[in-house]
């Protein structure tokens, strides 16, 4: 799709910024969303391309205003619901538990 | 993907997932051969960018055969294919405005092509 991510050639987005000796994660929760990866994709969820798919479906202003993991994090959600994996009810209790500090 | 078990997993975050296969898929081009872009726009998933589509270039490199994303992404089948190293001229993809000295390399699907 003719999406937002695909930017080769644009004008106007700045310039690319190499930040010096970048840590393989800016944060804790960046590790868990990384790992979940592989509880899902090998295990038949989704597939590698579908989930490289539902990141590019983002709306265009969410995808610039969010971060790189905070995208793959987009992924999991878009397909676990659309697959039926989880509900919309089901995760957003689950967050409400997590937020409270249920765990 | 098959089953991902824990002695798995370090090879896979070390080295990515790759979506080669061991399968045999026609070659329909070969180093050397300049070949043309197809400028198609689809509303499902691709890996060609837009700013190759409608160019000339020349194969650089086989690749060998992989997973087709377009379809793979939609469960449409995994249609593999070859992917190959194609090198594009940067006057060929900006105009006047690319310099004569430079040109990019992509890694092309063999759907996205035809003979130039």
């Amino acid at each position: 799709m003719n999406g937002i991510h695909d930017i080769g050639g644009m004008h106007g987005v700045g310039p690319l910024e190499v930040e010096k000796d970048e840590p393989l994660f800016h944060a804790e929760w960046e590790k868990r969303v990384f790992g979940i990866f592989f509880g899902l994709a090998p295990h038949g969820y989704f597939n590698l391309d579908e989930f490289r798919h539902a990141i590019e479906r983002m709306g265009a202003a969410e995808y610039l205003g969010s971060s790189y993991y905070e995208h793959w994090l987009h992924a999991y959600e878009t397909l676990l619901m659309e697959n039926g994996a989880i509900t919309a009810e089901e995760y957003a209790a689950r967050c409400t538990e997590v937020a409270e500090g249920m765990d | 993907m098959d089953m991902l078990t824990p002695d798995l997993v370090a090879g896979m975050v070390a080295t990515g997932a790759t979506t080669r296969v061991d399968v045999e898929a026609v070659q329909r081009f070969k180093v050397g051969d300049e070949i043309l872009v197809r400028n198609i726009n689809p509303r499902g998933h691709t890996r060609l960018p837009k700013y190759l589509r409608g160019k000339r270039g020349v194969v650089e490199r086989d690749h060998g055969v992989f997973i087709f994303p377009d379809t793979n992404a939609h469960r449409q089948g995994e249609k593999p294919q070859h992917v190959y190293s194609v090198r594009f001229s940067s006057v060929e993809l900006w105009g006047r405005e690319g310099s004569p000295k430079d040109s990019c390399i992509v890694d092309v699907f063999d759907d996205y092509m035809d003979r130039a």
